[in-house]
């Protein structure tokens, strides 16, 4: 379970986390809402341990992130992350090299999945490529936790659909998502727990099988509802 | 141990086109230095002798006899090796700043790897050290080369012929990159690594606390060389230049040097694994 106690973080004097509290589990799909500027890349990378925070604990399976973490959970940002010199096979290579737990039977199928070729140069990859890549490179990895930071940001809807197809299949299996996304249409049937976010803190969380079963509220009206408030 | 030998072979791999570059132009102008300046002497030594209808001997007498060294204390030797030098003084701050400002952010990767951050800062510290010595060694396996083509171009009776050791120990750039004992190849190079280090965690500093990182870098590099060079200053105030023996001297700079590294290098990996953001 990735649990975040109490995140506390300030850019300057501008407070950007206020005790800002969750866990995610293993086997679940939790999704960061909110609008922009609130706090959701922050939080994934104070997760990741790619930003420094004023206060608060972050524990990953009781565990503080360190190196032997780094083999435990995957960022999946919303940049290019790979040098634009590689290749795609190169990269492959890279990650080969540098993780005991890549899997690299799952890499080719992503490759597959999503119809991209190892000799494509990294510089020359579209923004839906780059995305692509960017996810191939986080799901090859024997992970329990991917934290994903909106992977369909700016892409057309057919790259949105086939990303959006990688949460129904093998390929998340039963592992632990933290999400954070504007395009919930294309993901609100597959999430299983709701983080709303406003100006650094959490406004409301909640189970979407219960919000639907028990007070008939989709991930939208409950948005509509705390933020129109 | 594994991971940090990956990561320097790949941050090698990165600058290698760029540093194989470095080296044809190293060998390239020093080669065509060696030709221009060994025909210009030819050249003149020819125009005087049949100008003043002199004898090789009276040439002699008069100009001298040409000798490699005026080749290397040209811009034809030095030029190529303080491009070189400023190209890797520049690399320095690219094998940081590239990971943030490139096209790409890799920065993420290289932060989110299984290995420690130690890895990653010494990686580019050896990357570094590594190519200086590539391109000393280079420098010392070209200049037999060159002296070589220096007496094919210049006849015999004109040239006068020192050995490439001696060429080297008197020259003031070779006399620094080429130190003549063990003891003064750890002296150099250990103030150069001194320097890399300095640098990267004034660089680090820059990346953590952004503006007022500028500040602190500088003030820390200051702060650096003000340790350094210490004890030369508090002699000079004392009045008393002879205050320690040169061995003793040395000695009180090694350690201030090894001070000033351990210091850098654990603020450094200080930044890069708690302050540094993305």
């Amino acid at each position: 379970m990735i649990e975040v106690k109490n995140l506390t973080k300030k850019f300057g004097r501008r407070r950007v986390l206020e005790n800002v509290s969750f866990t995610a589990e293993k086997g679940q799909i939790t999704c960061l809402i909110g609008i922009n500027g609130v706090g959701k890349t922050t939080t994934l990378k104070a997760i990741m341990g790619l930003t420094p925070y004023k206060s608060g604990t972050i524990l990953i399976d009781n565990e503080p992130i360190s190196k032997q973490v780094y083999e435990k959970i995957t960022f999946i940002p919303d940049a290019a992350i790979m040098p634009p010199s590689m290749t795609i096979g190169e990269a492959l290579v890279f990650m080969q090299d540098f993780y005991s737990n890549w899997n690299n039977e799952r890499a080719l199928e992503l490759l597959k999945f999503f119809n991209l070729k190892e000799e494509f140069r990294i510089a020359e990859l579209s923004k839906g490529n780059t995305a692509k890549v960017n996810l191939l490179m986080g799901l090859a990895i024997d992970v329990d936790y991917i934290l994903m930071d909106e992977p369909f940001s700016g892409i057309d809807i057919f790259s949105r659909e086939q990303i959006a197809n990688v949460f129904t299949s093998h390929l998340i299996e039963d592992r632990g998502v933290i999400i954070t996304t504007h395009e919930i249409n294309d993901i609100e049937h597959l999430i299983d727990k709701v983080i709303l976010l406003d100006n650094g803190s959490v406004l409301k969380e909640f189970y979407t099988e219960e919000m639907r079963s028990q007070e008939g509220k989709s991930v939208i009206d409950v948005m509509r509802e705390v933020y129109r408030a | 141990m594994n991971h940090f030998f990956k990561l320097l072979n790949f941050e090698i791999n990165r600058f290698i086109k760029i540093y194989a570059s470095l080296l044809a132009i190293v060998i390239i102008i020093q080669t065509i230095g060696v030709a221009v300046v060994s025909n210009s002497f030819v050249n003149r030594a020819n125009e005087m002798m049949m100008e003043n209808r002199w004898t090789q001997e009276e040439f002699i007498k008069s100009n001298g006899k040409m000798s490699f060294s005026e080749f290397m204390n040209s811009f034809w030797f030095a030029g190529p090796i303080a491009i070189a030098a400023t190209a890797l003084i520049f690399y320095i701050f690219l094998i940081w700043y590239r990971e943030w400002y490139g096209k790409n952010t890799f920065i993420y990767r290289l932060l989110m790897l299984p290995a420690s951050r130690y890895s990653i800062y010494f990686a580019k510290a050896l990357a570094i050290f590594l190519m200086v010595l590539g391109l000393v060694g280079v420098q010392i396996l070209v200049l037999p080369l060159e002296n070589e083509l220096f007496k094919v171009i210049v006849p015999n009776a004109l040239r006068e012929v020192l050995a490439v050791k001696d060429l080297i120990y008197t020259n003031a750039i070779t006399m620094v990159l080429i130190p003549s004992t063990f003891t003064q190849f750890l002296l150099h190079y250990s103030a150069g690594l001194m320097a890399v280090f300095t640098l990267f965690t004034a660089i680090l500093m820059e990346r953590s606390y952004r503006f007022k990182g500028i500040i602190f870098g500088v003030l820390y590099c200051a702060a650096v060389l003000a340790l350094f060079s210490a004890p030369l200053f508090i002699a000079a105030m004392l009045d008393m230049g002879n205050m320690l023996y040169p061995m003793e001297f040395l000695m009180v700079e090694i350690v201030l040097g090894f001070i000033a590294s351990v210091c850098s290098i654990l603020i450094g990996h200080q930044l890069l694994t708690k302050k540094v953001s993305v």
